[in-house]
């Protein structure tokens, strides 16, 4: 299929990007790897009238150690993501997960913020934002500002950023010591969404788990944290069967989709299987 | 897909059902509904759903195919086509007021929905979702409309923040039809280029967003002042594509307007320039296709923006098919030339 007709401009720094996306207001739409936006232009289910590339802004790009966190530029693709070595070593879960993104094609030009910024609550890395605490930094024509991952999920496909701003990194805590991470992803062809995922993080301490976080994916129309399970999780015994029981609770909240690849029921049993299995592994169980 | 709502409202059933049968308040209930006409028990309009990137546009109309002044209950049935694709969606909506005494009417509203198309089996098939929350949007608007007991619009899409933003001719846009030559002009009609005409904001043209701002920050403030200019003057402006000039020529054409010709001492050169751009266009395709379609004279009836002009497009790959076919002819012209020269050679041999 080929895309209705629209205007494109690649600005060759980030004010020119704002500047440009703040004139379009709602019918502009900033594109970097293209890999969600393109096959919604083909299939004619999205028509902006302009389209701001944001390819050219190699300042987006790559790593940033800061200390206790580490900023990771929108443009980052999810294949510079799974082999970063540090993020890596402080963030793992975010490596583990962009791992699998799709097929290798998708991974070289997907990127980090277009998944984020999307907002596709079957995509992966949302929900992993979610469970690492992450938060979003965009900038628009009123300057920069933080949004944390809990604020940014709006609705499908919608997210906290204004008509005029372009989320420009995500900024998040490193994993310390104690820390154990998983994500499980649930799908019956290697490069397909998930039915549903789980991402966890946990932190051990005396064969038990001090505290959780877990975000899942395709269990709603926003990525959710699984809140119960992580309050059930907080102080249970580091044991498969506590972990079980803690992760009965993951479905708990949510308003999973019935469609082909699965009802509701089955998302919502799919999510405390691999909730438990996420917190096994997490907690090093 | 099926939904059910239900809501009381402090209004006596006699006058909600006054309200509940007049289609043209309750068609704008709808959000992201625009009225195009109202003509007896028919709306045509069109509806924008707006999800993200995604954008869809239905175009239909609505009627009640059941009156029941006994039972206060009547059905409406709207169907529509997408604007840019080829799917559809259908839905009754079965509303029935309930007396519940002391001026207080309980309304239940049920609403069966078809989509079909690719927005059906997008994203995993959340379009439903997103239409149930339509749905939900549009009984409270209704709410609204009925508990005020039919009181102008713009009060139901204040309340609603989001609201429908419609602009409702007839009935309910009477208070505006006084108000002379800025007032919404009726359906269908395009009302001559009067003098107030160009007094008018550009805002009123209702441009995109993006058109709007570039036009304001080349001190282009009143629709006199946009169609003084040229449309080489628009294209020297930055920001503003090809896509966005048709647009605005469109929105000069609803007011019986255009732009500006170019002055008559470079009209010769400047239409020169047009023809070199459209056969560079014709010749090159791609790119500069857009420029040629501008210089298009302009049509009675605005283009449709979806129509693929396939050899801009996809004319490099049509004739790149075509390579095969030149090469085998240049070959066989060869081969004839070689044969002939030969025959001729040899006729002179045999001769001498």
């Amino acid at each position: 299929m080929i895309p209705a007709k629209f205007d494109y401009t690649r600005p060759g720094s980030l004010d020119e990007a704002v500047r440009a996306l703040a004139d379009g207001g709602e019918d502009a739409k900033v594109i970097a790897g293209g890999q969600s936006l393109l096959p919604l232009l083909r299939l004619r289910l999205a028509f902006p009238d302009l389209l701001v590339d944001v390819g050219g802004l190699d300042g987006l790009r790559g790593v940033r150690d800061e200390g206790d966190t580490l900023l990771i530029g929108a443009l980052t693709t999810h294949d510079e993501v799974v082999h970063d070595p540090v993020i890596r070593e402080h963030c793992g879960l975010l490596a583990e997960a962009a791992g699998t993104v799709a097929d290798p094609a998708v991974r070289h030009r997907g990127t980090l913020g277009g998944s984020l910024a999307h907002a596709d609550p079957a995509g992966d890395m949302p929900a992993v934002a979610l469970a690492l605490n992450a938060t979003m930094i965009a900038r628009g024509p009123g300057g920069e500002r933080a949004i944390g991952a809990g604020e940014f999920f709006l609705d499908y496909l919608t997210t906290a950023l204004a008509p005029g701003e372009i989320l420009t990194g995500v900024r998040v805590p490193k994993l310390g010591p104690g820390w154990g991470y998983r994500y499980e992803k649930f799908h019956l062809t290697a490069q397909a969404w998930a039915i549903v995922g789980v991402a966890a993080v946990a932190r051990r301490s005396d064969g038990h788990v001090a505290e959780a976080r877990i975000g899942l994916t395709n269990m709603g129309l926003v990525p959710v944290r699984a809140r119960g399970a992580e309050e059930a999780a907080a102080g249970a015994e580091a044991t498969i069967e506590a972990l079980r029981t803690a992760a009965g609770r993951a479905d708990e909240g949510t308003q999973p989709p019935s469609d082909l690849h699965g009802a509701a029921d089955y998302r919502r049993h799919l999510a405390r299987v691999l909730t438990a299995r996420a917190l096994a592994v997490a907690s090093g169980v | 897909m099926e939904l059910e709502h239900s809501f009381t409202i402090p209004v006596p059933p006699e006058r909600a059902w006054q309200v509940l049968l007049d289609v043209g308040q309750v068609a704008p209930c709808m959000p992201g509904a625009t009225v195009d006409s109202v003509e007896g028990d028919v709306v045509k309009g069109r509806i924008k759903v707006k999800v993200g990137p995604v954008a869809l546009t239905y175009s239909g109309s609505a009627r009640f195919t059941e009156r029941d002044e006994q039972a206060l209950r009547v059905t409406l049935e709207a169907s529509g086509k997408e604007t840019r694709g080829s799917g559809t969606a259908s839905a009754t909506v079965r509303s029935s007021l309930q007396d519940e005494g002391g001026g207080q009417t309980r309304v239940t509203v049920h609403t069966t929905m078809h989509v079909t198309g690719r927005p059906a089996q997008f994203g995993r098939g959340v379009i439903a979702d997103v239409g149930g929350r339509i749905i939900e949007k549009f009984a409270t608007n209704l709410a609204a409309q009925l508990a005020g007991g039919g009181q102008p619009q713009a009060g139901v899409a204040a309340a609603n923040g989001t609201g429908p933003g419609a602009a409702v001719p007839g009935p309910a846009a009477g208070a505006a039809e006084g108000s002379g030559a800025a007032g919404p002009a009726g359906p269908g009609a395009v009302p001559p280029p009067g003098d107030g005409v160009l007094e008018l904001p550009v805002e009123d043209l209702q441009l995109p967003v993006r058109a709007f701002n570039s036009l304001r920050r080349e001190g282009i403030h009143t629709v006199g002042d946009l169609s003084a200019r040229t449309e080489a003057d628009l294209r020297a402006i930055s920001n503003l594509g090809p896509q966005s000039i048709k647009e605005i020529k469109r929105k000069l054409a609803e007011r019986g307007l255009d732009l500006a010709s170019p002055p008559p001492g470079s009209g010769p050169a400047a239409e020169s320039a047009a023809a070199a751009a459209a056969s560079r266009a014709a010749t090159a395709g791609g790119a500069s296709g857009a420029a040629a379609e501008l210089a298009a004279p302009p049509m009675g009836r605005p283009p449709d923006e979806d129509a693929i002009d396939l050899l801009s497009v996809a004319g490099f790959p049509v004739l790149k098919r075509a390579l095969p076919l030149a090469g085998l002819l240049a070959v066989l012209v060869l081969l004839v030339l070689r044969m002939r020269r030969r025959m001729r050679r040899r006729r002179a041999a045999s001769a001498s």
